[in-house]
């Protein structure tokens, strides 16, 4: 995906394709569009009634009072009119511009988190939230506002040069002298104000991104003091900022007066050429006063156009990154089918077939690994970091497909069950305990209904009780972003009672690799037995504990299993894993 | 409120004569653009009295047209002096405000989010800048002409005037009251904004967990809510925004309507001329959007605070760690050289909890290389920590050189204290920029030996474009090990007085590691380095070790006596050797 695609050019496909979200807001559209063609009679006919009231009641050869009192009764209604259109189209528009995007974000985080972890483990998280999040937004804008002003704009502008001529041909034709020179700016200034807004679009971002770096990597910075470095770094791409923000402001400053500038223009040559005409009797002074009104009327849209034009096609080239995601298909293939839970009263055994994977061609991870875990067994894997120990969960629990082999629960290969129920039979946890805002009762529910008993009972048996007891709100104990305000233990607990509480007959335990303190250990030991207890479960292994209570151990090794049995057998073979084992848990074998 | 502003009085006193420009610039904007009405008039009454004098037109038209040209420049230099200046604030702003959180220290970065910080820098940049620039511009434009309109008419035309102003109060009243609803009402929109980019974020930082329990719905409902309370507090701000910008237009015709009825008759009566009536007409219509200016000043100016005081709270937060100001006769600060010495330190990370390191005491002569060992936990990182005072150890327990550590200059010590950190950090640059990092001015065949010392000069043909390939979250992806090494070329090519290997070599294989921390020994001659490794074979080169066990030294010397000597480091030793001969 490139970020960089901030403006391009009009794409008509892409367009038809964001207009398509229109459909269920018809009414809306229909409404709003009557209610814009009201605001715009509006906003042209108040200077035909003054011309009107002048010409033919206020200068008349008779003047007459009660015209002028009708007149200024027809400018009530239409102002009252305009100011009531006004809000009825923009309400209108916004209702469907909210409820279209809404629609493009539910279905986008819906379709993006349906995709495989391989692609979004490769994509980076903040730009996906950009795309859901201000691509999206860009968007609704361009309904809820960009549209309907912009077509607004046209149609006065239209509108005006039509009521010029119906006023006064002449005159009409004078006051358009301006015409072509202020398109010609117009252009000129679309095309720079376009190079501008990317420059500084792109400087902008290149200093928050250094800036969000080197907030992180500061440790960095200041190890080596590097700091006047850094701050020389920062201050160059600061003022390259500063640089494309003065660019940008002259294209403004330069293109803004010279619009109102050629509108005063128009107006000195209304008053002239009026005055000639005046006196041939054929421009009468009514006309004369509506045009000078009419003059500024056309020339104001004229300064919003072209930036409404710079704001669609960023609605579009938005547009196009979220259809581009939207149509990114890397789903984990399912074979779809009934959801039967497998019969687990007996517990379900796992299997892995000679199975080999790789993430990247040429480059295995797994070079054919088989073996067995019964129903209701622990075993556990021990190896050294990059000896495939995490991509034996990641398969096991089918985030990815294996390259060949095959992996089987309770007999039936993992690929041939449906993905719901594969899912809520083996599930994968990572002791590296990722929590969500929210209470601890979202976190350990995830939106599925259960009872306060279930929930307290999962609790119970994860031993994660005795913290709910010491915090006021039990269960609804709110917990800050990411769970910061818990301890490391009293966070896994969640986890556990997480599982828990969601009871998948198979698990698959990574457990954390930094160490653990003593307290730790001891809040979470419980915890961990009673979470494997009667179920089957591979245990990524780290902490001695965990290690020495499993069934069996496998031992990893460049892509295959090199040893296995008890901790006990594997000692005395006084192979890779004694050697290991004392190693990672520093026991003298004196 | 206006308090805040305080801080920008530097700025304000540097650019007061572009503000002083602007406002001139402004002044004679206002001014073009009032004297215009009056020619209007003229023109109108001219033509209103019949067979006018072409002549006398043109040269109205004329002037009209001179004028524009005038109030072009005005306006240009309106922008230029004052939006240009407010632009140069906020871009000065925001250089101080690095140029301030470079100085803190890491507990700082620890103890904040990220994004916290930078919204600092974005949004809060952006209201201030807002604040300095178009809210003066605005209050200025917006008082001057309203003052000088009402002055006209109730001048020229006394009896008009009172009628015709009548929505004005109105408007004013609207402005103000409406902008601070809308200001609360945008601020509840935003901060459904964030909420809505949290949700996002978090599904996706915690995607595992959705997929692994099957419950990606929940995050989808999750998120649906949020977008349903996201679409309420846009609707509510739009029922104020969808009825603002209107009943300012009402409000404006409104005033229209008075002139054509009160003013029609005035005319009809013969008080006022038809030029009269077009004049007040254009005044009525210059009116109308610099008080509507003027009304988001207030509001703008409110903002400006706000974010500036978010910004003061970051600026008043005092670096912990001070430099200190040891220096030579010659005013330069003395540069950290000679025996490292540990007397007594005892250290915790903040005041009550368990100490993480105690008693320690123990000297490393001038140009010692020596190791580290211990398990995890044992306070290893903690102590070489303390050393470039990332932490601050307590006073008079670090000397270098028989000078406590806390009396040099921070900036000098740093440079003589190197560290290599085991969580190896690199910057979406390239590799060469990312090793070139310590040293901006190294030449090719000095970053090229670093390559080489570090081995990772063996990798780069690996990568897509050699050691110009880009790292870091939008490069290429590159393995622990190989990253590590990229981070030990960084400390090479800086080659400081005193150097320190945090296990940074701890992700490359034992043989690799052991190789490079010999050369690297070697190297080092005549200068002190300090080697932190879980491998006994990569310390076996070092002058001595020492041995940490729960913060304490539980053994110091040699690698041959270490492995004579029953313990924890000889029995690690045995351990790796059976593994070593295995292989």
């Amino acid at each position: 995906m490139n970020e960089d695609k901030i403006i391009k050019g009009f794409d008509p496909i892409i367009m038809k394709r964001l207009v398509s979200y229109l459909k269920p807001y018809r009414m809306q559209t229909i409404v709003a569009s009557a209610a814009l063609i009201v605001l715009i009679l509006s906003e042209l006919l108040v200077p035909v009634i003054i011309q009107y009231s002048i010409d033919n009641h206020i200068l008349a050869e008779t003047v007459s009072v009660s015209g002028l009192r009708t007149d200024s009764i027809m400018l009530m209604i239409l102002l009252a009119g305009g100011l009531a259109a006004s809000f009825v189209q923009v309400y209108l528009m916004s209702v469907a511009g909210q409820g279209i995007m809404k629609t493009l974000r539910v279905e986008l985080l819906e379709h993006t988190a349906g995709q495989s972890l391989a692609f979004l483990g490769g994509t980076p998280v903040g730009s996906l939230v950009t795309r859901i999040t201000n691509d999206v937004e860009t968007i609704s804008e361009l309904f809820s506002t960009v549209i309907m002003t912009l077509i607004k704009n046209l149609l006065v502008m239209a509108g005006v040069i039509g009521v010029l001529f119906y006023l006064n041909v002449n005159l009409g034709l004078v006051t358009l002298l301006t015409l072509p020179p202020a398109m010609i700016i117009t252009l000129i200034f679309r095309g720079r104000a376009r190079t501008a807004y990317r420059r500084v679009r792109e400087k902008i971002s290149a200093v928050n991104s250094f800036l969000s770096e080197h907030i992180s990597g500061m440790k960095v910075v200041q190890v080596f003091a590097r700091e006047a470095a850094v701050q020389a770094l920062f201050d160059r791409r600061n003022s390259e900022l500063l640089t494309a923000d003065f660019s940008e402001m002259y294209v403004f400053a330069v293109f803004r007066p010279l619009i109102s500038f050629l509108s005063t223009f128009s107006l000195a040559a209304v008053i002239y050429f009026g005055a000639g005409l005046n006196t041939r009797g054929t421009v009468t002074l009514g006309v004369l006063i509506a045009f000078l009104d009419l003059v500024r009327k056309f020339f104001r849209p004229l300064q919003q156009i072209s930036e409404q034009f710079t704001i669609m096609q960023s609605a579009i080239a938005g547009g196009e990154r979220v259809f581009d995601l939207l149509d990114t298909e890397d789903r984990i293939p399912d074979c779809g089918g009934a959801c039967t839970d497998l019969d687990s009263d007996a517990g379900i055994d796992l299997c892995f077939d000679d199975v080999r994977f790789s993430y990247k061609d040429g480059e295995p991870v797994l070079r054919g690994v088989s073996f067995e875990v019964a129903a209701g067994e622990t075993i556990a894997i021990v190896g050294y970091t990059g000896s495939g120990k995490t991509t034996i969960a990641n398969l096991a629990a089918r985030f990815w497909d294996a390259d060949e082999g095959r992996i089987l629960f309770a007999g039936l290969d993992s690929r041939k069950l449906p993905l719901a129920l594969l899912r809520r039979t083996v599930q994968a946890v990572q002791q590296d305990v990722f929590l969500f805002s929210g209470t601890i009762r979202d976190n350990i529910a995830l939106g599925r209904d259960f009872s306060d008993e279930q929930l307290l009972a999962a609790a119970e048996t994860s031993c994660l009780k005795p913290v709910l007891d010491r915090l006021d709100t039990g269960l609804d104990h709110e917990l800050s972003e990411g769970g910061t305000n818990l301890s490391g233990g009293q966070r896994q607990l969640i986890a556990f009672t997480r599982v828990i509480a969601h009871d998948p007959p198979v698990l698959i335990l990574d457990e954390a690799t930094a160490s653990i303190d003593t307290e730790t250990e001891k809040l979470i030991q419980a915890g961990l037995h009673n979470l494997l207890r009667d179920r089957t479960a591979i245990v990524i292994a780290h902490r001695l504990s965990t290690i020495r209570d499993a069934d069996r151990i496998l031992v990893l090794g460049s892509g295959r299993i090199i040893e296995s049995g008890t901790h006990t057998e594997l000692l005395e073979l006084k192979g890779f894993y004694s050697n290991l084992y004392n190693l990672q848990f520093g026991l003298s074998a004196d | 409120m206006l308090s805040e502003y305080k801080r920008l009085a530097p700025w304000f006193k540097k650019y007061l004569p572009m503000y002083i420009a602007g406002v001139i610039c402004l002044l004679l904007t206002d001014a073009g653009l009032l004297y215009v009405p009056r020619l209007t008039r003229e023109a109108v009454d001219i033509i209103a009295a019949g067979s006018p004098d072409l002549h006398l037109i043109l040269r109205i038209s004329v002037i009209m047209v001179v004028i524009s040209l005038f109030v072009v420049i005005g306006r240009f230099g309106w922008r230029f002096f004052i939006t240009g200046s407010a632009r140069r604030i906020e871009s000065g702003l925001r250089g101080l405000l690095f140029e301030h959180i470079l100085k803190l220290q890491p507990g700082f970065f620890e103890e904040r989010k990220t994004g916290d910080i930078m919204a600092r820098f974005t949004n809060d940049m952006r209201a201030i800048r807002m604040a300095c620039g178009m809210a003066i511009v605005s209050l200025i434009d917006g008082v001057f002409m309203a003052a000088f309109i009402l002055v006209i008419l109730f001048i020229d035309y006394p009896s008009l005037a009172g009628w015709i102003i009548i929505p004005l109060p109105v408007l004013a009243v609207l402005v103000l009251g409406m902008g601070r609803l809308l200001g609360k009402r945008t601020k509840r929109v935003q901060e459904g904004f964030a909420a809505l980019s949290s949700i996002v974020q978090e599904t996706f930082a915690g995607i595992r967990v959705f997929k692994t329990m099957s419950r990606e719905q929940y995050a989808v409902e999750k998120f649906s809510e949020s977008n349903d309370e996201y679409i309420r507090r846009t609707l509510s701000l739009v029922r104020i925004w969808g009825l603002f910008f209107p009943l300012i237009n009402f409000l404006a015709g409104c005033t229209t309507l008075l002139l054509l009825w009160f003013g029609g008759l005035q005319v009809m009566d013969g008080k006022m001329s038809p030029g009269d009536f077009a004049a007040v007409l254009s005044y009525l219509n210059l009116l109308v959007w610099p008080m509507m200016g003027a009304g988001f000043t207030i509001n703008w100016l409110e903002r400006g605070a706000a974010s500036l005081s978010r910004i003061g709270e970051l600026l008043d937060v005092e670096p912990e760690i001070k430099s200190g100001d040891a220096q030579t006769d010659d005013g330069i600060p003395v540069a950290p050289v000679g025996d490292i010495d540990f007397r007594d330190l005892n250290f915790s990370w903040s005041e009550g909890t368990d100490a993480v390191l105690e008693g320690i005491s123990f000297s490393i002569p001038r140009g010692a290389a020596v190791g580290i060992f211990g398990r995890t936990g044992s306070g290893k990182s903690c102590l070489v920590n303390l050393l470039p005072r990332l932490y601050d150890p307590p006073p008079q327990t670090i000397f270098i050189g028989g000078r406590d550590i806390r009396t040099y200059d921070l900036q000098t010590l740093r440079k003589s204290v190197g560290l290599v950190q085991q969580e190896s950090f690199l910057f979406s640059e390239t590799i060469k920029e990312n090793i070139s990092f310590t040293a901006g001015d190294a030449a090719d065949e000095r970053i090229m030996e670093a390559a080489e010392f570090s081995t990772i000069a063996r990798d780069l043909k690996e990568f897509p474009f050699g050691w110009d390939t880009m790292v870091g979250e939008r490069g290429h992806s590159l393995s622990g090990g190989q990253k590590q090494r990229i981070a030990v070329s960084r400390a090479y090519l800086t080659d400081p007085e005193i150097l320190i290997f945090d296990d940074c070599l701890s992700a490359v294989d034992a043989e690799t590691e052991s190789k490079i921390l010999r050369q690297f020994i070697e190297k080092r001659k005549g200068r002190t380095s300090i080697i932190i490794s879980n491998r006994t074979s990569s310390l076996s080169a070092a002058d001595f070790i020492i041995v940490l066990e729960n913060g304490r030294i539980s053994a110091k010397g040699p690698h041959e006596r270490l492995i004579k000597e029953s313990g924890l480091y000889r029995s690690i030793y045995r351990l790796q050797q059976v593994e070593h001969e295995r292989r």
